[in-house]
This record gives structure tokens, C-alpha cells and sequence, in this order.
């Protein structure tokens, strides 16, 4: 009888809590098609902040650089992490604690200390020799230091996942260490590959702080277009762009749902 | 492995790329403050030029001031900063002389901008437009409110109303120190404690919102958010003209106890990607018929003479143009150097913590 | 050179390569960090170390002039003000990492009790608004807790807020605002502890103990104590240096560790100081994680602490 009651409340508790995860991010959508220009007050549906969107460059250009910055980033930051990830795997019976150490530290420095040192070191650097200047690549090398470890520790936890005798029959298959990248190390960790490059892409989409401080004035992104936005009080256009990319989350949700079930079957 | 190899030296070649991609040829990059262009200007100035300009905004100096800093330097062609910060530009080496050759508009100019006392022969800097920060206020909660800084700073004139100060410490302290009764451009270090003081005291009071700068705290005045901040008069009237409701009962009013009056001025960054397309940029904008129309959209009073005639009419009047009497009660911002900007610092960074 | 000592063996031969094999794999990555995280981060401990300049850049000679800041001392005598920004922090981290273990725990509890088959999808639905942007969030949040909105009109009917207030901007909207952002950063580690809760014996401590919150005690809340610890360092650390969240919801009231430290470089003001309250962070995070590593080990769960 007691254990009812308490699965009840759990029960109430729970939905009560998915209301709170959810209720700022419906607000925004809905708030997204208010027809006056009100915080406090919703006064009839309207197109009229989507319509506004249209056609405004900055926030075109800031939509690019998001996806330049991600993709590119998340492709290098692949090929560095699934490297360093064989190796872990590979040399795991060696002492490579100092590899840990760096491996996580990208993953526990707080993104302002983050932000602030490279924003000062590349400010420094720039000063010196010309290089780095603000823009695009130091926003690029900063999300692929943060992508690295991510892709490293999927790619390391799905070699230690796999059978170690299938090394061996793989040697003895492919002559040659390209032709066994090639036809048998890529497919094995395929899945691994594609989740480590999403949540890369997701994570760079995501970011703000580092951004922020790394930017140049030709490289907002989104989240950076949409800061200032709020920084200057414009909020019903706010809430259009915020109302799309919480469409886009919901969209790269439901694959990954799918997927997910996918694999539990 | 070789495959990995030679994707990952093609995409760092790729990231070199990226990284000189910026300042090219052609095009001008302006950091200007948020809602301060007329984009049909820019769109004249890419036309008759056949260049693209790249605008960047900020909403305060000291946001303007560190980006310069961080890099900004040898990425902007174009800054406008007021006339406070123009001297500690000059003394960093943040920005370069202008070439007067290259400047024919600048005859233009009105005499009392030719040789401020901000940067002595206007050797740095050329005038963009000039105005005055005081009180923006809901008229329909405060219908008798005094033309006064108390409305801010005395908890008895707006006991229960959210209100909001500037981000930018040297206007708050400015108001706090002019409400005390040492003038808006108080530099002692007694009046600076005392202004401290109160500003700690506003801080804590229940109905203080925030510190917020011209352009946001406009936005949470029309949005009801607050009742009394300060900001702009041409913002004011700008956001007025696009937004009439939201602004109706929205007011404009000079303290008298004096305020901050400015000049904001167009500079050159000292590693300016393209300093010639900057003077053609500074020339353009000194024109008469181009200076008019600048101030003609965003309501703020030209330091162009040859403009006057080009004027509308509401530019001639309050608050664009202040009247006699609130003229003389207006002050520049004091500019602040060495150990009194450090002492400055100190004292603010104290009220933004407490 | 002709070969006058033992000819390498194969073994150590095949040592070469498999070091060779190491340092292929692993010194792109390595360097990368090392080069773009290691060395920044360096420098900006070296920026602590020098004096302030007259417009807030560094400049020499070293001093350690920064830190006596950050404790307090100006060259107007000691001030309280960042010992309060320090306290805040402190507190908010604290008051709100409780709060979402608080939420969480239960939460986590519930769904392991529910059907397998739903469970995945349980823990999506608390993880997919941590997918949006953190900006975007805070945003949302500003919108529900303005002056004006409902739930405003509720607190100021109840008489938790002054008339005409908002929730926000107050210290209450970001302690609000970082429980939804790290709340499902603790249900995830919480829910994987009690998923492998040992129902024996928790069925033997019913048995033993006749009331059921003793049961708990000793039976349940030991084995998910891993968990929670890792999802307290999860929530803490990053809670310790928020930046956004009070930025955007604090409204100059509820300055954190975070804003102090960003507006020394994003304000112009101070980069020495700065730097310096970085190394406190810094200083923060590597303590606890050091506290939980110990803790870990002595619980011998420390191993699960991965994301």
C-alpha cells in the first residue's frame, strides 16, 4: 500500500520534472510566434519575427559559420581523437597516465579558463609572428581541442569493446597495415566513428564560451549572434532563431532515439 | 595510416587557409555601436567604393575597449569610441593619425569639434555624431517625476519600481556623484567613495534591476521590464519612431543636476587592415548631404556644419538638441589616466560586486 | 659503425616500432593539446604573475599584486567586494548542487523502477534540453521569470517578491538557472548507479531493519553513493565557474567567480586579475577532483567517473 502511494508520488514527481525541463524551451517557441513585441503577454499567433529572420544576412552568415566551424572542426578533431583512441587501446598495458591527464584536461578546465587562455595566447601569438589571427581557424582549433578527447575516449571504449582475437585474424587476413585500416579497423569502429563525429558536431553547435573569446569579427556564430542580441534587448526576433535550433535538437533527438532503439533490439 | 595522414595535412592546410582568409582586399571593417548606421549609407559607400563593409557592434566603451585589445587591433578599420576613451586610445597606441590629404570633407566639420579638447587638432579622430545620455522614464508610473537624478538614486521618489543603471561605470558613478552634488564630472577621490557609497546602497535596494547599456536598457523600458534607466536621446527617439507603442508613454529627461553630453568620434585602429579605404570610409561620412542623412536616421545632432541645411526638423529641438538651459548643465565624461583610472577601476569593480 | 655488440634482437626491434607505433598514434593529439590547451593555459598562469598595466593589459615587472587583489587588497585598503563575488560563488554552488540532487535522485530512482523498454527513452527526455544552447536556455528562462510573466505574478501574490519585481534578474533566477542546466549532468551518473543497485541486498536489509528508512540508509544510499559523487563533481565544478547563467540572469546582482574573471578581459579592466582569479578555478576543479578520486577509491567504485 505504502510502496503505492510512493511509486505514485514518484510518478507526479516525474512529470513535474519534465515540465520544468521543458517549460523555458516551449515558452521560447511559443513566444516565437507572438504577434506583439511583449515579454509578458502573448496576443495572437503571427509569422511576422520568422518573416523578419528571412533575409537577414547577419544571421545567415552567423548559421555558416556555425556549420563551417562544426563540420570542419569535427572532421579534424576525428582523425586526431581515433588516432590517439588506437593508441590508448593499443599501448593500454604501458604506463600513459600523463596521456590521461591531457586527455581529460580539455574535458575539465572550465570553459571560461578555456576561453580566456587560448583568447590571451593567441592574442600574444598574433602579436609575435602574424599568426593566429582572431577568426574562423582559432575558433576551429580551439573546438577541435575540445573534440579531441570526446572522440578519443568513444573510439578507445569501443577497441576495448571489441574481441582481441580479432586483431590477430586480421593480421593474418590483410598483408599490409593500410589495406587492414582500410578493410577491417574503419568498419569495426564505424558506429564509434559516427557517434564520436554527431557528438563533436553537437558539441561545437553547442558551445558558446569558447567561441565567444576566440571569435573575430567576421566569425559569429549563432549562439555568439544570438547573445549579442540579447546583450542589445531585441527578443522577439530571439526567440524565432531559438525556436529553430531547439527544432533542429528535437529533430537530431528523435534520429538518435531511433537509432538507439535500433541498437537495443 | 597514410590515408588519416594525408587528411589531416589537408585539413590543417585548410585551417591555415581560414586563418589568413580574413582582411582581404576590399572590404572595410567598421565596429561601430548597435543601431547607429543607416544601412542605406553603407549600402552607398559599397556602391560608389565597389567594396564590402563588415559591421561589427558593441553596446559599451569598455566592450569596445578590451576587443580592441584582444586582437581587435589589426581587424577593425574603423572605430567609433567617445570622446572619454579617445585619449587612452591614443596613449596605447590603440589607433593611428589620420592623413588630412586624404580628407577634403573635413572643412565640413563645425568649429567648436575641430580642435577638441579630447584629442588636441583632431589629429586621431573625426567627428561622428554627438549627443546626450539622461533619464528615460515611464511616464504613466511616474506622471509628477522630478527632472532630478533622484528618480534613480532616492528610494522615496520610486519606492517600488524596477529601474536600471548603465553598464558603463563612469556614467553611473557620473550620476551618483551629480545627485551628491559634486557635478556629473566629479574626479575627487572623496566624491568617488561618497558616489561608491550611494551606488552600493541603490544596488541592494529591492527595485534595482541591473546595469544595462543604451540600446538594452531602451528595450526593457519599452517591454515594461523596468521603469526608469538611462540611455540615449537619439536611441530614444529612434526606437520611438519604430516602435510607437511600445514607447508611448516612454519620456526623455536631462537631471538637473547636470548629465553626460558626448561626441563620438571616428578613428583608425593603428593596424588597420585597410587605412586608405578608412579615410575614403571617414571622407564619406563627413559630406554634408551624407553626414545629414546619417543623422537624420538615427536622430542624433551632427557635428557638421555643411549638414545643417539638410537637417529635419525634429533634429533642431529637444532632445536632440537640448535647450539653453539644459546646455550648460551638461558635461563631458571625464577622461581618466594612470593612477586615477586604476583608483576608478577599484571603486567600481567594488559596486559591481557588492 | 660495424657491429660489434649483440645484434638486436628481434624483440627489441619490434620495440622500436611498437614505440614508433605510439608516438605516430598519439603525438598528433598530444601535441595538439599540449600546443593549443597546455600552453595557453601556461601563459595565462604567467599573466598572474605580472603587474597590471594602466589600461589592464600585463605588463613587467612580476608581482604579485593580482592576487592581493583578488583577496582584497587595493591600493584603497582592503574591500570586501570580491571576497562577496567568492562567497556567492561558493554559496550558489552549493545551495544549487544540493537542489539537484535533490531532483535528481529521485528522478534517477524512478526510472530504474519503470520498464525497461521505457527507460532509454526516459533518460533522452532529460537529456535532450541540455542539447540546446546554453544561451538558449537562459533565454527561455529570462522570458518565464520577467516582470510580469505568471510566475512573477504568482511570487509577488505570495509575497515572495517586491510589487512590479521580477524573478528575475535576482540571485534566485541563476540558482534556478543552474539546476535546469546541470540537473540531468546528475541524474545520468545516478541513474547508472542504481541500475546496478544489488536488489539482495536491499531485500536483506528489509528483513534486518524494521523501518524503511533505515533500510535505505544502510542498504541503498551506500551503493549509489559513487554515483552521486560523480554526479557532484559534474555539477559543482562547472556550477563553480558559470558564466552565462549569471551573466544573463543575475542582472549585475549576482556577479560569480566566472563574470569576475571574463569581465577582466571582456570589461578592458584587469588582465593580471583576471588570470589570477583563473588559478583559483583552476585550484578549485583540480581539488575536486582530487576529493573524489580518494573518495572513489575508498568506496572502490572510483573507476565509473567517465563522463
Amino acid at each position: 500500500m505504502r510502496k503505492r502511494t510512493l511509486q505514485r508520488g514518484l510518478t507526479g514527481f516525474w512529470w513535474l520534472t519534465v515540465a520544468f525541463l521543458y517549460l523555458p524551451l516551449a515558452v521560447v517557441v511559443l513566444f516565437s510566434f507572438n504577434a506583439s513585441n511583449s515579454a509578458a503577454s502573448f496576443s495572437g499567433l503571427s509569422l511576422r519575427w520568422y518573416r523578419r529572420l528571412m533575409g537577414n544576412e547577419e544571421i545567415l552568415s552567423a548559421f555558416a559559420n556555425s556549420m563551417v566551424l562544426a563540420i570542419t572542426s569535427s572532421v579534424i578533431a576525428l582523425a586526431i581523437g581515433c588516432l590517439i583512441g588506437y593508441g590508448m587501446y593499443r599501448h593500454r598495458h604501458r604506463k600513459l597516465g600523463w596521456l590521461i591527464v591531457l586527455i581529460y584536461l580539455p574535458i575539465v578546465l572550465p570553459d571560461i579558463v578555456f576561453g580566456i587562455s587560448e583568447m590571451a595566447f593567441f592574442v600574444q601569438i598574433h602579436d609575435w609572428t602574424g599568426l593566429l589571427q582572431p577568426g574562423l581557424g582559432t575558433m576551429i582549433i580551439a573546438h577541435v581541442t575540445f573534440q579531441i578527447p570526446f572522440v578519443a575516449l568513444i573510439v578507445y571504449s569501443r577497441f576495448v569493446g571489441l574481441d582481441p582475437t580479432l586483431f590477430e585474424a586480421a593480421k593474418d587476413l590483410y598483408a599490409t597495415p593500410v589495406r587492414r585500416v582500410v578493410h577491417f579497423m574503419l568498419p569495426t569502429i564505424k558506429p564509434a566513428l559516427i557517434s564520436a563525429f554527431f557528438l563533436s558536431f553537437t558539441l561545437s553547435i553547442d558551445d558558446f564560451v569558447i567561441s565567444f573569446f576566440t571569435s573575430g569579427p567576421e566569425s559569429a556564430t549563432l549562439p555568439i549572434y544570438i547573445w549579442g542580441a540579447i546583450k542589445k534587448g531585441v527578443s522577439p526576433e530571439i526567440n524565432a532563431i531559438a525556436a529553430l535550433m531547439i527544432g533542429a535538437v528535437a529533430v537530431a533527438a528523435t534520429i538518435s532515439l531511433a537509432f538507439s532503439r535500433r541498437r537495443l533490439t | 595510416m597514410k590515408i588519416n595522414k594525408i587528411a589531416l595535412a589537408l585539413s590543417l592546410g585548410g585551417l591555415a587557409l581560414a586563418g589568413q582568409a580574413q582582411a582581404e582586399e576590399g572590404k572595410l571593417y567598421l565596429f561601430n555601436w548597435t543601431e547607429y548606421m543607416d544601412p542605406a549609407i553603407i549600402e552607398a559607400f559599397e556602391e560608389e567604393y565597389d567594396v564590402e563593409v563588415v559591421q561589427n557592434y558593441f553596446n559599451s566603451l569598455p566592450e569596445m575597449f578590451a576587443k580592441l585589445n584582444a586582437g581587435g587591433v589589426s581587424q577593425y578599420d574603423i572605430i567609433v569610441p567617445s570622446n572619454y576613451y579617445i585619449p587612452r586610445l591614443i596613449e596605447t597606441g590603440l589607433v593611428q593619425k589620420l592623413d588630412k590629404t586624404k580628407l577634403d570633407n573635413l572643412d565640413n566639420v563645425m568649429e567648436q569639434f575641430q580642435d577638441p579638447s579630447y584629442d588636441p587638432g583632431g589629429q586621431y579622430s573625426a567627428p561622428y555624431q554627438w549627443g546626450t545620455t539622461g533619464i528615460i522614464y515611464n511616464a504613466e508610473t511616474f506622471p509628477d517625476a522630478p527632472k532630478s537624478w533622484s528618480l534613480l538614486f532616492d528610494p522615496e521618489v520610486n519606492p517600488q519600481h524596477p529601474f536600471a543603471l548603465m553598464g558603463d561605470g563612469q556614467v553611473t558613478m557620473g550620476g551618483a556623484c551629480a545627485f551628491l552634488g559634486h557635478g556629473y564630472d566629479c574626479t575627487g577621490m572623496d566624491a568617488w567613495k561618497e558616489a561608491a557609497r550611494l551606488l552600493i546602497e541603490t544596488k541592494n535596494r529591492d527595485t534595482f534591476s541591473g546595469f544595462s547599456d543604451g540600446t538594452p536598457a531602451l528595450q526593457q523600458l519599452a517591454r515594461g521590464v523596468t521603469h526608469a534607466g538611462l540611455s540615449y536621446n537619439g536611441d530614444f527617439l529612434y526606437f520611438k519612431e519604430e516602435n510607437p507603442d511600445s514607447f508611448a508613454n516612454l519620456a526623455f529627461m536631462i537631471p538637473d543636476e547636470g548629465a553626460e553630453k558626448w561626441v563620438d568620434a571616428m578613428m583608425i585602429p593603428a593596424e588597420a587592415p585597410n587605412p586608405d579605404l578608412a579615410h575614403q570610409f571617414i571622407d564619406f561620412i563627413l559630406d554634408a548631404e551624407i553626414g545629414a542623412q546619417l543623422s537624420n536616421y538615427n536622430y542624433y545632432a551632427s557635428p557638421n556644419a555643411a549638414a545643417v541645411p539638410h537637417l529635419d526638423e525634429v533634429l533642431t529641438q529637444p532632445p536632440v538638441q537640448p535647450s539653453d538651459a539644459d546646455m550648460e548643465r551638461l558635461r563631458f565624461t571625464p577622461s581618466l589616466e594612470g593612477q586615477q583610472l586604476q583608483t576608478f577601476q577599484q571603486l567600481w569593480a567594488e559596486v559591481q560586486a557588492r | 659503425m660495424s657491429y660489434t655488440g649483440v645484434t638486436p634482437t628481434a624483440r627489441s626491434r619490434a620495440m622500436v616500432r611498437e614505440a614508433r607505433h605510439l608516438l605516430f598514434t598519439v603525438a598528433p593529439g598530444a601535441s595538439w593539446i599540449i600546443v593549443f590547451l597546455v600552453l595557453p593555459s601556461a601563459y595565462l598562469m604567467g599573466v598572474a604573475f605580472m603587474s597590471n598595466g594602466p589600461y589592464g593589459l600585463p605588463e613587467m615587472p612580476l608581482s604579485l599584486e593580482s592576487f592581493k587583489r583578488l583577496a582584497g587588497f587595493g591600493f584603497l585598503g582592503w574591500s570586501p567586494g570580491n571576497l562577496y563575488t567568492l562567497i556567492r560563488s561558493l554559496w550558489q554552488t552549493l545551495i544549487s548542487t544540493g537542489l539537484v540532487v535533490l531532483v535528481a535522485y529521485p528522478i534517477a530512482y524512478y526510472i530504474t523502477t519503470c520498464r525497461e523498454r521505457w527507460r532509454p527513452i526516459m533518460l533522452l527526455l532529460v537529456v535532450v534540453p541540455s542539447w540546446t544552447n546554453q544561451v538558449i536556455r537562459t533565454f527561455g528562462w529570462m522570458n518565464l521569470l520577467a516582470p510580469g510573466t505568471p510566475l512573477s505574478g504568482l511570487a509577488e501574490s505570495l509575497g515572495l517578491i517586491a510589487p512590479n519585481m521580477g524573478l528575475y534578474p535576482s540571485n534566485f533566477a541563476v540558482t534556478l538557472g543552474l539546476v535546469y542546466n546541470f540537473l540531468p549532468f546528475m541524474v545520468l551518473p545516478l541513474y547508472a548507479a542504481f541500475e546496478k543497485l544489488d536488489t539482495a541486498q536491499v531485500e536483506a536489509a528489509q528483513d534486518l531493519y524494521a523501518s524503511p528508512v533505515r533500510a535505505f540508509w544502510h542498504a541503498v544510499f551506500p551503493q549509489t553513493l559513487p554515483g552521486l559523487l560523480a554526479g557532484i563533481v559534474l555539477v559543482a565544478i562547472p556550477a563553480f565557474g558559470m558564466y552565462v547563467i549569471p551573466e544573463l540572469l543575475g542582472g549585475g546582482k549576482g556577479m560569480m567567480l566566472g563574470n569576475l574573471v571574463a569581465t577582466q578581459f571582456s570589461g578592458g579592466a584587469n588582465w593580471p586579475l583576471g588570470a589570477a582569479g583563473a588559478i583559483l578555478m583552476l585550484i578549485a576543479t583540480f581539488v575536486g577532483l582530487f576529493a573524489m578520486r580518494r573518495i572513489g577509491k575508498r568506496l572502490g567504485g572510483g573507476e565509473e567517473v567517465v563522463i
